[in-house]
Order: C-alpha cells, then sequence, then structure tokens
C-alpha cells in the first residue's frame, strides 16, 4: 500500500491552502469558480471546499464547476469530509475536521487522494499523522473570532512544537494575516491556510503578491 | 446482504441514542435501520453506524445510511438512503457498487423512473399521509401515486410518511412492498412493541386484495 511518502512524491502540495466559506463569512456559492481562478492563475493554491451550509449534491456541482476552474496543474481541490464527493467529483483530496469519520478508515476505501487532517493540538498531530494524513492544518494559532469554539491560540511556540514532530506538512491556520505569514514558516511550517482573507476582492491581488513574496523569501 | 421481506424499515429519530432505537426496532422485527441524524458529526455518524450495522447482522436486517455514503464507505455498512438533493445515484452507485442497497427518495412518476433507470435498490415513496416526523413543504402524494408507481417500477416501494397500523394496509394494497417509519416506533411509548404491531399489521393485509 502506498504511504505517507509516496504520496508526497506524487503531489507536492502547495503551500498557499485557501479555505472556501464560513458561516459567518458567508458569500454565494457561485462566486467561487471565479475566485478560485483569480486565486490559482497567481499562486499555486490548495482549495479547501468547505461549504458545511450546502447538500452533497450542491457540494458535487460546485466541486466540478471549481475543478474546470482551477488556472494551473499544481494546485489542488480538496474536498472538506465527504471523500465520497472526493472520489465522484475527481477531486485531488479530502480533508477532515477534528470530528470527522476515522482518517484511517477512509483510507481504507480511498487510497489513492491526498487527506489532510485539522489538528488542535501536539497530540492530535501526532494521532492525525500515525491514521496515516498527508498533511496537517494546525490551528488557531493566532487569536480569532472564528476559532474560539477551539480553545485558545496555540500560538508561534507550540506551532514550532508540532511541525517540528510530525514528518508531514503542516499548514498554520488562525488569524494569519501575510504579516504574521513569516512567522509560522520559520516555525517550520509548510504553509498557511486562511479562510476570510480571500475574500476583499479589492485586495485579493495584493494579499496573493504579499503571501508569495514571503513564501519565496522563505523556502 | 439483502433485503427481506417484509421491507420494515424503521429510520432513527434525531432524539435520543440511535443505537438504542436501532435495537428495540429491530427487537420488534424490523428488517431495515436508516441511520439518519442530520446534525451528527461524521465521528458520530461512523460510531453508531458500526453499532448498528452489528445489531442489523444479528437480526438479519440491514443497515443503511443517509446521505452520507462516505460513512457506509468508511464503516462498511449495507447502503444508504439517498433524497433528491444528495449526492447523485449514478455516482453513488459508482462507489457503492452493484451489491449494496442504495435507497432513493421519489414522489413523482418522473423522479421514480429516473430512479430505477440509474440503478436504485429500492424506491422510497413519500410522504403518502400528512407526518410530523420531517417538515414538509409539498402535499402528500396519496395512495393514488403508490398505484401509479407500483404499475411499472421493478424495484421495491417503500411507503413512507404517515403510516400507522391504522392505515398500513391500505398502502400495501395500493401496492407497496414495504414501509418505512420514523415515529411510529421511535417516539411511541414502547418502541419494541409499536414495530412488532406494525409488522403483524403488515403481514395480515393482502395485497392488491
Amino acid at each position: 500500500m502506498e504511504t505517507q511518502k509516496d504520496r508526497q512524491h506524487r503531489f507536492s502540495l502547495p503551500r498557499l491552502h485557501m479555505v472556501s466559506n464560513s458561516p459567518e463569512h458567508r458569500y454565494p456559492a457561485n462566486e467561487l469558480p471565479g475566485l478560485v481562478r483569480e486565486i490559482t492563475s497567481r499562486i499555486p493554491a490548495v482549495i479547501q471546499l468547505r461549504e458545511k451550509h450546502l447538500a452533497a449534491k450542491s457540494i458535487y456541482d460546485l466541486a466540478m464547476a471549481v475543478r474546470g476552474s482551477i488556472a494551473d496543474s499544481r494546485s489542488l481541490l480538496i474536498i472538506n469530509e465527504r471523500f465520497d464527493i472526493t472520489l465522484s467529483a475527481g477531486a485531488d483530496g479530502t480533508h477532515f475536521p477534528g470530528n470527522s469519520c476515522p482518517l484511517e478508515k477512509a483510507r481504507n476505501v480511498a487510497r489513492d487522494p491526498v487527506m489532510g487532517k485539522s489538528v488542535h493540538s501536539l497530540q492530535d498531530a501526532l494521532t492525525a499523522e500515525s491514521e496515516g494524513a498527508d498533511y496537517l492544518v494546525a490551528g488557531p494559532v493566532y487569536e480569532t473570532p472564528l476559532k474560539r469554539q477551539y480553545g485558545p491560540p496555540l500560538g508561534p511556540e507550540l506551532l514550532e512544537t508540532i511541525c517540528s514532530n510530525v514528518s508531514v506538512p503542516v499548514y498554520a491556520i488562525g488569524g494569519i494575516t501575510p504579516k504574521n505569514a513569516r512567522q509560522c514558516l520559520e516555525q517550520g511550517a509548510h504553509g498557511i491556510a486562511a479562510l476570510s482573507i480571500f475574500r476583499s476582492e479589492a485586495n485579493l491581488c495584493d494579499t496573493l503578491e504579499s503571501f508569495n513574496r514571503v513564501l519565496k523569501q522563505c523556502s | 446482504m439483502l433485503m427481506t421481506s417484509p421491507l420494515f424499515c424503521c429510520i432513527t429519530a434525531e432524539t435520543s441514542c440511535p443505537v438504542q432505537q436501532a435495537e428495540k426496532a429491530l427487537e420488534g422485527g424490523a428488517t431495515m435501520i436508516q441511520l439518519r441524524r442530520k446534525l451528527a458529526s461524521g465521528s458520530e455518524l461512523y460510531t453508531w453506524t458500526e453499532k448498528i450495522q452489528k445489531l442489523c447482522r444479528r437480526h438479519d436486517a440491514v443497515c443503511i445510511v443517509n446521505d452520507r455514503v462516505d460513512i457506509a464507505l468508511a464503516a462498511k455498512a449495507d447502503g444508504v438512503h439517498l433524497g433528491q438533493e444528495d449526492l447523485p445515484l449514478e455516482a453513488a452507485r459508482k462507489l457503492l457498487g452493484n451489491q449494496r442497497i442504495i435507497g432513493v427518495t421519489v414522489s413523482t412518476v418522473t423522479e421514480a423512473k429516473r430512479a430505477e433507470r440509474q440503478g436504485c435498490s429500492y424506491a422510497g415513496l413519500g410522504h403518502i399521509f400528512p407526518t410530523v416526523s420531517k417538515k414538509k413543504s409539498s402535499e402528500p402524494v396519496g395512495l393514488k401515486r403508490i398505484r401509479e408507481i407500483s404499475a411499472f417500477l421493478t424495484v421495491p416501494i417503500l411507503a413512507i410518511g404517515g403510516i400507522g397500523t391504522d392505515n398500513v394496509c391500505e398502502v400495501i394494497s395500493a401496492g407497496a412492498d414495504g414501509i418505512a417509519v420514523i415515529s411510529a416506533v421511535s417516539e411511541a411509548a414502547d418502541p419494541v412493541k409499536a414495530a412488532a404491531e406494525l409488522l403483524k399489521t403488515m403481514q395480515t393485509c393482502s395485497r392488491n386484495p
């Protein structure tokens, strides 16, 4: 069976990870393909489709539309939780939230796609890696109103602890801006993940440019 | 695992532990359990499905999961039940293969024809009578729709919506192959007895008298 390492060779994970939606900053799903085209034409990105308020058929339809709007072959389309939709829509992988179906059980029936997991502690991270996660999303690193339900922020120190104790790539999430992204990368994060920062279309170009600069400097 | 006759599906209600609900329904004679918990996490659904699947095996019944093809695959359930807003049937069939059960909710002749063409294992037809278990914006389809659809459909019809001991024979004689219930069993004072009585009544009904 293919290991995490084998898959890492097959998929190189982009360092920017955009999570598509949140109940607090909701925008119409039909704006997403355009937004994804904008982002992926400028920088390779993981696009995580996370539309918890939509029924499965709508997520499937949206996944097909977004897949068609990804502008470069280095970007990946990841579906939140529903690996059935990942397989059906031909997406690249699945992201498992903290309270998801066990990743290792999903792996038994979906061998190929990338699988990532949200983690909120070192213990979470070690468990997720041993279950076969290909990457982790660790957070919240900084204070953010959207992530308060997950407890106090990890802070850069705990992010560093997580990154140095696992061998799979780690994305930092939670209050990430182009300004503090450098700190996360210096702590060993492979990349950064964010939700609402990609919304303000007026600044999208600048935001991406800033991230791009930081990512290039910290490679 | 095949569906066994008579088709008597108990769907879990949103309240109380679904595993306990399944246990009682099976004890009363349910031949199919549908795990339906719209607000539960994937982790909970996975755990419940594994447990209900084991219980079903012990009772020669089948376990299907509402909407979540992912959970059915991971927990190796016998199948899924899909509404019209869920993953398209053809996509689900590809993932689950030809052996597993895929039920589809239909309320019109067109939906029933399409579901059969695309490979459903049974059609869940409803809601037949007014019901309290699910909030419905549409009118009940009535017994007439069972007659219309049973005239051409080759896969079994599972009637759902407001069915109890008082009217189960009406739906069977109209052409339904079985029934699905939520509150009639799970919210009864004695769910085991309620399920047993429904089953017993259903077995006395004559089809197409």
